[in-house]
């Protein structure tokens, strides 16, 4: 079969009007490699029929929902076929008194909650892009997550059920739509943070929850970063119940309390503490959580509303996504004690010219990084604060770099001892390489 | 070559005694159970409907003590299965006829507290509740709470994916695990995950855990603490029917309120615990709900008003506060019991571990006591309503001629319902030996298929734990090495790929 035959196919199972090809298709580029062609399939059956064919003609098929996490990972060996699930979008089950709900995993998280908020339940992940159309299958295959992962984890946490496309065609369920569930392997544990490289989610199941009915955030500034850090374990060792708890460093302090027109002082590490529950648990914890904040000499301003969803807007989406030339976007994970050593060498960056912005989900250890400079000065930057996140046993991964970024500096890092192993069961799921070849393992 | 006849080996004596020697080179003479008499306290674990005795027993001291047991087992092709304390339900840790059993007793050291980042690294033979004793002083615990807690040990609970009896507001095992150290059959020794979390590349230790014992030996496991509440609040609530109990609770949670235990037991149960350890239960009642609030105090306050009304609203009889910390252990105690309460009751019983979803709660139950008539045996009701985990148990007397068969294949039945009600067939006491019959009710082929991707993966020649979970056994198609065929875009003139 000639190229035009094999493409003509392939939109023939979608019908024309869902497939886009030549220039129409760059604009579905992953790392900047662009794709031969698009296809929206409409049912789980023309995913399945789209793999079969790929399969047969051993045609690599980069999997995504909105495309938002393009920068992520290697860019792809090969780029025959993008293939987006977002017509896939419906919520197919919600059973609120069992707070549990299925959703097609092309549906945007936006439109989730919007259908699961007349009963008063939320899926608790916030991740970032959400406004340009993040969608369930994206979020699970990235494990994204934001400030808010403090209180209910990430995806790992709450998805108890799939259903999922193999690179052969093979339409199968992992995990149950019950939230307790032991019955063979945990498949959708090795689906979260997969990237697209076992296979192609169609179908998701959820624990949820009720949505609090009142939040509040404070936030204060401290003298220095060991008393922030210092104020960071005190929170965490006391009775209170944080919803999110974010360390930022001072210039980001500075522009994301502007952006919610919160006044903040400069020069300053702060601290962001969200609480949400019934009002009164909500008023005394702030009380006790100013107290704490008081002891170790800072001064906590409280806010609430459009102020407050702002501000966390703000947190969620920095660093932002996409890469423009000249900027890295980094996620480290460290231990919670060893965040200021990474704010340290974000610091050390700055005074050598180096653009660097950090802001740290301080209970989970996990660091947000923005970085600007050449590619020359990227990389190095990359090189030191993985090593100072390694050091302390930790990971740094870039989640958005140039190219040349990437490749000097390396995606994952080390990816251990068991990389042997993933290998085994990427080759495992797909013998052919052909699920987003190259991007992860 | 296989035979009924149970003591027909394949290996022959003299092949067992040099393979015995080869274990005492790793393990040292101690190290190595051999002896008959010895063997037997292997032959099962809390399931003891079948028993079998293995070649060998081995307890190692160590990771490399493992390995060097792995790649022998590997290159003599023999099987092993790894033994914690032996309190599983399902038959796991059941030994195979010509293998090893691998107990993991003799590494119980709890290797690193490390309070500032709310971490704990043990070695699997740690007894869960030393998790909670060794942190405790520092206001934390560790959440996953089995019945069997104050002797099962952290490398069951892995294999397991063990809950408890407050996972509906605080996870079970796989929640609570963040890093393993594990022996891959063969001998290859990998770290999966750690003490920092989103480490790059796949989750295999959400995969290991809840594995069962079928993708190698763990031995090491981060685990995750938290810090205990401010406020505990416990209320035993008394219902004249179990559809009441089962209607309170999901009231409880469609009103918001997320409990950290949720939990009913029928008046059978409750008069053989109130026998056994005096919980203070009501004996005449047709089922009580234990509802434990925890959190912020002002928090807890607010939710308290909220279950008293449910709990009102469906009809409860009586509804009483544990006065203090003694009162509410003492609720907790009869609960914990409620198994080994039924040996008072019956000569025998049969555990099931169904899971179906909370709403279809009275629906089900309706069935297992239509059920229980239908086969005369009766069945005894504990569960954690909370989240839908039944733990229907069927009483019988091994004494009575087919009455174990029946006892099972009741059982089975209450499995069926409990997949149709669009559930599992078991929420944490895994499949082990015993339920693998079922998975096929619960997962298609292609299901399974998936499933064995990944056991292929850790376990080509199958030799961790073979036989159990799956149905049928599966073999291990050969992966990779496919020929290079021209690209269909470059035979078809594309020219060069990317």
């Amino acid at each position: 079969m000639g190229e035009s035959a094999i493409l003509k196919t392939l939109a023939g199972i979608v019908g024309g009007e869902n497939a886009l090809s030549g220039a129409w298709a760059e604009a579905y580029s992953v790392g900047g490699v662009a794709p031969r062609m698009v296809l929206f399939p409409g049912t789980v059956e023309e995913v399945s029929e789209i793999m079969k064919a790929a399969t047969r003609d051993s045609l690599s098929v980069l999997p995504m929902g909105s495309n938002t996490k393009r920068g992520l990972g290697d860019a792809p060996a090969r780029a025959d076929i993008a293939l987006s699930v977002k017509r896939l979008g419906r919520i197919l089950e919600h059973e609120s008194a069992d707070l549990v709900a299925t959703a097609e995993c092309g549906m945007t998280l936006a439109a989730l909650q919007e259908g699961l908020g007349g009963k008063g339940q939320f899926l608790p992940v916030d991740p970032p892009h959400v406004k340009e159309g993040a969608t369930l299958g994206g979020i699970i295959a990235s494990n994204d997550s934001g400030p808010e992962r403090l209180r209910y984890g990430t995806t790992r946490e709450l998805l108890i059920g799939m259903k999922a496309v193999r690179a052969d065609g093979t339409v199968f369920n992992g995990g149950a739509k019950v939230v307790k569930n032991v019955a063979g392997y945990d498949l959708p544990k090795l689906f979260v943070g997969s990237l697209g490289t076992l296979g192609i989610l169609v179908e998701a199941t959820f624990r949820l929850y009720p949505v609090p009915e009142y939040s509040r955030t404070c936030m204060a500034g401290f003298g220095s970063l060991e008393d922030s850090q210092a104020a960071v374990h005190a929170l965490l060792n006391s009775d209170v119940v944080m919803t999110s708890l974010e360390h930022l460093t001072p210039a980001l302090a500075v522009a994301a309390a502007e952006r919610a027109g919160i006044p903040a002082k400069r020069g300053r590490y702060h601290l962001a503490v969200r609480i949400a529950n019934v009002e009164k648990a909500v008023r005394d914890q702030m009380e006790h959580v100013r107290g704490i904040l008081k002891n170790h000499g800072a001064e906590a301003s409280v806010f609430e509303g459009d102020v407050e969803n702002s501000f966390w807007s703000g947190i969620r989406e920095f660093p932002g996504g996409a890469s423009e030339e000249g900027r890295a976007v980094l996620k480290a994970g460290v231990v919670i004690s060893e965040v200021p050593s990474v704010f340290k060498v974000i610091e050390m960056l700055r005074e050598g010219g180096v653009e660097a912005l950090a802001s740290a989900r301080a209970g989970n250890g996990m660091v947000m990084i923005e970085l600007g400079g050449d590619d020359h000065a990227l990389a190095g930057a990359i090189d030191s604060l993985r090593m100072v996140a390694e050091s302390g046993g930790g990971t740094l991964v870039i989640n958005d770099a140039p190219p040349g970024v990437k490749s000097a500096a390396g995606v994952w890092g080390d990816l251990g001892s068991a990389y042997g192993l993933m290998k085994r069961i990427k080759s495992g799921y797909d013998p052919l390489d052909i699920l987003n070849p190259g991007r992860l393992v | 070559m296989k035979s009924d006849d149970k003591s027909y080996h394949t290996r022959t004596p003299g092949w067992k005694h040099a393979f015995g020697k080869k274990l005492e080179n790793i393990l040292g003479k101690g190290g190595v159970v051999s002896a008959g008499d010895e063997l037997i306290a292997y032959d099962a674990d809390a399931l003891t409907g079948t028993r079998i005795i293995p070649m060998f027993v081995v307890l190692p001291e160590s990771a490399a003590q493992v390995s060097a047991v792995l790649g022998l087992c590997y290159e003599e092709e023999v099987p092993f299965v790894p033994r914690g304390a032996g309190t599983g339900l399902s038959g796991g840790a059941l030994p195979t006829e010509e293998g090893v059993v691998i107990s993991l007793s003799r590494m119980n050291r709890i290797l690193e507290v490390d309070i500032a980042n709310e971490r704990v690294v043990v070695e699997p033979g740690v007894v869960n509740i030393n998790v909670t004793k060794a942190v405790s002083p520092y206001g934390y615990y560790y959440a996953p709470d089995p019945s069997s807690q104050v002797v099962c040990t952290i490398g069951g609970n892995v294999a397991e994916n063990s809950g408890g009896v407050h996972c509906l507001k605080y996870g079970v095992t796989t929640n609570h695990v963040l890093g393993l150290e594990v022996v891959l059959p063969g001998g290859e020794i990998i770290e999966t995950g750690g003490k920092t979390l989103d480490r790059p590349g796949y989750d295999l230790t959400g995969l290991v855990v809840g594995s069962e014992g079928l993708l190698g030996i763990v031995t090491k496991v981060v685990l995750r603490i938290v810090r205990k509440p401010e406020t505990v609040k416990t209320f035993l609530a008394a219902f004249g029917r179990i559809e009441d109990a089962g209607a309170a609770v999901s009231g409880i949670t469609a009103r918001g309120v997320i409990p950290a235990g949720l939990e009913i037991m029928d008046n059978l149960c409750i008069r053989s615990v109130e026998e056994a350890v005096h919980a203070g239960y009501p004996v005449d009642a047709g089922s009580i709900l234990l509802v434990e609030l925890d959190g912020p105090a002002a928090g807890v306050e607010a939710e308290m008003p909220i279950v008293e009304d449910v709990l009102r609203e469906n009809n409860a009889t009586l509804i009483k506060m544990a006065r203090d910390a003694k009162e509410r252990d003492l609720f907790w105690k009869g609960r914990k019991n409620a198994f080994p309460a039924m040996g008072r009751v019956s000569s025998h019983y049969y555990v099931q571990d169904g899971v179906i979803p909370r709403s279809r709660l009275a629906e089900v139950l309706g069935k297992v006591e239509e059920l229980s008539r239908e086969y005369g045996l009766r069945v005894a009701n504990v569960f954690h309503a909370g989240d839908g985990n039944l733990h229907p148990l069927v009483l019988y007397s091994a004494a009575n001629e087919g009455e174990p068969e029946r006892a099972h294949e009741l059982a089975g039945k209450i499995l069926r319902a409990c997949v149709d009600a669009g559930g599992s067939i078991t929420g944490e006491h895994g499949v082990g030996n015993d339920k693998k019959v079922y998975m096929g009710e619960m997962f298609a082929e292609s299901d399974l298929d998936a499933m064995n991707v990944v056991r292929c993966s850790f376990d080509p020649k199958g030799l961790s734990n073979p036989g159990k979970v799956f149905p049928t056994p599966r073999t291990c198609v050969e992966q990779g090495a496919k020929p290079y065929t021209e690209h269909p875009l470059q035979k078809a003139g594309m020219g060069e790929m990317f």
